[in-house]
């Protein structure tokens, strides 16, 4: 393939760009779905092309198509160059970047069994065998369980000298039982909701989530939820799982660092951020016990890579540090806004689309709590588990989250189960009432394989590192 | 790689049919050409193009099925991807609900669906922008937004005999103007071409809007009147066709129409359908099994009539087939792509002159489900939120949050527009009027 990036490296030079990337990414798929003891899916997909990004006349132009030989490669790169010049006539200030060195490299991934090895018939009957004990309880009506694996081969060059192959495996499972009564529908999800966890590697992660094994009690506890009491409303103290809590970490902070959104350049689509470029080391964040940092070398982490599809190296920056802002997800050309080189968050969801800047591990460094000790230390709360409904507004300020079950605490001890909690707030105040963060022993990435973002919309796989925390006089039961 | 015609999408899907081996087989062909300029800072930043075509094939062993895509043309491509659908059939358990694919059904076209793309290139689109853009300049604003263009061919072929194949095209633009001292002005457009958008108009009312908006008020929490422009009602009618109008999700007992077809569940105001024929329509009008998609009344006058079926759900559940398939394997059901909410008689002006106090909301943002049944919503207010005093929009105020259930606010619909506009949506695309509801509830707002 490297003959087709060096001629469109070379096509886009000559037609006059004073930078030129280009990818060529080849995607291999598949999924498996089974619901209520049956297949609802077995599909496997592949999908090549290039995509080639230019600056030329001062703007930034891409082009991208599926087939990527020579021909391809070539025309690809000129139309890059003509919708560059074409995007020059409502010019502002002309592109520039930030600068970076050249590498000549390769990485790969953590995969020790590769899944598309591993037949088809072995996954089915896994799954199958999973939506069964999902049945367990006749209170359980609907039960789905899924598993996908992706596989992405890229190679990368650029007109600054980098020529990076890289190449990775995702896998991902999840199963989900349903409760049903009049009128009510409840889900409790493992090993987290909306498709499960996903981490790279091969087969060995789906073996590591023992979906069968815990069937069983997502079955019971998902038909517990029935006859649980509703969440009560009021203002408490609220202690939040690590996989809900990743969520929250990405939506009130993940996404308000991303640089591109504090420029402004995502206004109109998801919005902006509540932070400005004046806020870095001055902004009171969280509280002390807030730390955050974008990782991009946690392994096994599907926010995990070598390089970033502009040619930086994958890197570790704090972007809360003890509670202040020190940091935002950067690309090179807006890290030049914060007197900054790029910190390597720059990721395309695919060879047709261009890279944006993308969170990597974004993840709320563990405290020193034990889980029965935090709970031993609530005299009056609510302790909730796994994602059922996020949202936020355009600033990343006013955010509402809803879970699949809680618990009371009652004088440090978990008491009555509760359905549908839902807890609001406003990002600084609530990252600043946070007074307890549980231990690595309980710190655990979880990934996300669905972060929607830019137009055309591109769907990032990222991931969140969290550990149980604390947070007080927190508004829940709303609307409730 | 360039756009595939329907007649070339076609060709292709039939011949790919012929080398599958199995006892059935259907191929989807999606050909797509697409474009977008973006816009921010009264500056292109983002002008991106693409071009793809995948197949996708689903293969049949008795009633056992296995499917497989690919975008690699060549026929070593084909024949791999064929084998890996007739591999994964093999090897899955058989669906006794399974009747077989559908045959071949005389097909009807939308007025007008059937014409050859225009072109609109990254000039004419850097043009469009420019005059979105002048209308935030002269007044000291910040626009930013797109302007975008998709031409999609789509053919389906299977081995009953059904062919079916058509281009379509949207045009989307949009634009947020906002400024020091200002506060933030929407509009949008959503058109089968260009030809209905006016740049000049679009900028001008976002920039008004966005000078409107300065200097926003609070809003205690709690049950207010509201006048929905028609974005805001897209945003709810894409999440009913979601949670509530699929077969499947009626059958699983999960939607609000599960055991109340043809009761009362919203108020007689109320009419929506899936219509791929509305003039407005940019979608197919084919399923992704190749069936003719039928107007399907879904909520008439308030009374549940029923969901939207595939093949597949029309037989597990001894209904019509209304072709509203998507591409197998599809694990989510059929879905309504081209919702129509049916016109009122008022005019937007009335209903907020209609309103003591109230509140009058643009659009929405970032609406997720809190409780699938009673479509409980939560999601903000954005660009444009006003307080309603004595018929007049008066203070505008800070965006807000409400968690309401859908269903219960079309319960209390007290007027409906005229006027319909359509947008593109999660799904496809709406063709919504505005709302007057009687009761939304406000829980938080943001500072």
């Amino acid at each position: 393939m490297w003959d087709v990036i060096e001629a469109a490296l070379d096509a886009a030079r000559l037609t006059g760009a004073t930078y030129a990337d280009a990818r060529v990414v080849s995607t291999r798929q598949q999924t498996v779905s089974v619901a209520d003891e049956r297949l609802d899916a077995a599909e496997t997909s592949d999908s090549t092309g290039i995509g080639v990004r230019v600056i030329a006349d001062g703007s930034w132009g891409f082009a991208s198509s599926s087939g990527p030989d020579l021909t391809a490669a070539v025309r690809v790169a000129r139309d890059a160059v003509a919708i560059a010049r074409a995007g020059s006539r409502v010019s502002g200030t002309p592109v520039r970047l930030a600068p970076v060195e050249a590498y000549r490299d390769s990485w790969q991934g953590l995969c020790a069994r590769d899944p598309f090895d591993v037949p088809l018939e072995a996954k089915i009957d896994l799954l199958l065998a999973a939506d069964t004990a999902l049945r367990s309880e006749s209170a359980v009506k609907i039960t789905r369980a899924t598993m996908g694996f992706v596989s992405v081969h890229t190679f990368f060059g650029s007109s600054v000298g980098s020529r990076i192959e890289q190449q990775h495996t995702e896998s991902g499972a999840g199963v989900v039982a349903y409760s049903v009564s009049e009128g009510e529908v409840l889900s409790r999800s493992y090993p987290n909701s909306h498709g499960g966890n996903w981490l790279q590697g091969g087969y060995e992660v789906i073996e590591g989530f023992d979906l069968l094994g815990n069937a069983p009690r997502v079955s019971e506890e998902a038909a517990a939820l029935l006859t649980a009491a509703p969440c009560p409303s009021g203002t408490t103290s609220l202690i939040i799982d690590g996989s809900q809590l990743g969520l929250q970490v990405h939506e009130s902070v993940g996404h308000p660092t991303e640089l591109d959104r504090v420029l402004g350049d995502e206004a109109a689509f998801a919005g902006t951020s509540f932070l400005g470029l004046d806020d870095l080391g001055r902004l009171r964040y969280g509280s002390d016990h807030v730390s955050i940092t974008a990782d991009a070398t946690v392994p096994s982490s599907i926010g995990s890579f070598g390089f970033d599809d502009e040619g930086v190296p994958g890197q570790r920056d704090f972007l809360v540090t003890d509670g202040l802002l020190t940091g935002f997800l950067s690309s090179r050309e807006s890290a030049l806004s914060i007197g900054r080189t790029s910190n390597g968050c720059m990721r395309a969801d695919g060879w047709n689309r261009i890279p944006l800047i993308r969170m990597t591990t974004v993840s709320l460094e563990p405290g020193t709590w034990s889980l029965p000790d935090l709970i031993a230390d609530t005299e009056d709360g609510l302790y909730i588990e796994t994602n059922n409904s996020w949202s936020i507004d355009d600033k990343r300020l006013n955010f509402q989250f809803a879970c699949e079950i809680g618990w009371e605490v009652k004088n440090g001890q978990k008491t009555r189960m509760i359905k549908n909690p839902n807890y609001t707030g406003i990002t600084p105040h609530f990252w600043g009432s946070c007074d307890a963060v549980c231990s690595a022993e309980h710190w655990q990435v979880w990934g996300l394989p669905n972060c929607g973002k830019g137009e055309p919309i591109q769907i990032a796989h990222v991931a969140h590192g969290a550990a149980p925390a604390r947070f007080r006089n927190v508004q829940v039961g709303v609307g409730r | 790689m360039s756009l595939l015609n329907a007649e070339d999408a076609r060709t292709l899907a039939a011949r790919v049919a012929t080398i599958v081996s199995a006892d059935e087989a259907e191929v989807v062909v999606v050909s797509k050409e697409s474009a977008l300029t973006r816009f921010a800072d009264n500056r292109i930043h983002q002008n991106v193009s693409e071009c793809d075509t995948q197949i996708s094939i689903r293969a049949v062993l008795g009633a056992q099925t296995g499917s497989a895509a690919t975008n690699r043309l060549d026929e070593d491509a084909l024949r791999a991807c064929a084998t890996a659908a007739v591999d994964a059939a093999r090897v899955s358990p058989a669906d006794p609900d399974f009747r077989g694919l559908p045959a071949q059904t005389d097909l009807r076209h939308r007025v007008g669906a059937m014409r050859t793309p225009e072109t609109f290139g990254a000039e004419q689109r850097a043009d469009t922008v420019r005059s979105v853009v002048e209308q935030s300049r002269i007044r000291g604003l910040h626009a930013a937004g797109g302007v975008s263009s998709s031409v999609e061919t789509v053919a389906v072929s299977n081995s009953h005999g059904v062919d079916a194949g058509m281009t379509v095209m949207s045009v989307r633009a949009t634009v947020l103007s906002s400024g020091d001292g200002a506060g933030t002005g929407w509009a949008s457009y959503f058109g089968s071409s260009s030809s209905g958008l006016d740049a000049i108009a679009l900028g001008d009312e976002a920039a008004t809007l966005a000078l409107r908006t300065s200097s926003p008020q609070d809003l205690a929490p709690g049950d207010y009147t509201v006048v929905l422009a028609p974005e805001a009602v897209a945003d709810i009618v894409d999440f009913l066709g979601y949670m509530g109008f699929s077969a499947r999700a009626v059958a699983e007992g999960r939607s609000f129409m599960s055991g109340r077809i043809g009761e009362r569940i919203v108020s007689d105001a109320i009419t929506i359908s899936d219509d791929a024929f509305d003039a407005h329509s940019c979608g197919l009008t084919f399923d992704f099994e190749g069936q003719p998609k039928t107007t399907v009344p879904l909520i008439d006058s308030g009374i549940a009539i029923g969901p939207v079926t595939d093949s597949y759900w029309a037989a597990r559940t001894n209904t019509v087939n209304t072709g509203h398939a998507l591409p197998a394997p599809n694990a989510i059901g059929p879905l309504p792509l081209d919702l129509a909410m049916a016109p009122g008689d008022a005019t937007l002006d009335a209903l907020i002159a209609s309103v003591q106090r109230g509140v009058y909301v643009t659009r929405f943002h970032y609406v997720n489900v809190e409780d699938p049944i009673p479509v409980t919503l939560t999601g903000m207010t954005r660009d444009g939120t006003f307080l309603i005093e004595n018929g007049t929009l008066t203070s505008p105020l800070k965006n807000l949050r409400f968690t309401q259930s859908a269903i219960e606010a079309l319960g209390t619909v007290h007027g409906v527009t005229a006027q319909r506009r359509p947008f593109q949506t999660m799904l496809g695309c709406a063709i919504v009027p505005g709302l007057l509801l009687g009761r939304w509830t406000f829980t938080g707002q943001t500072e």
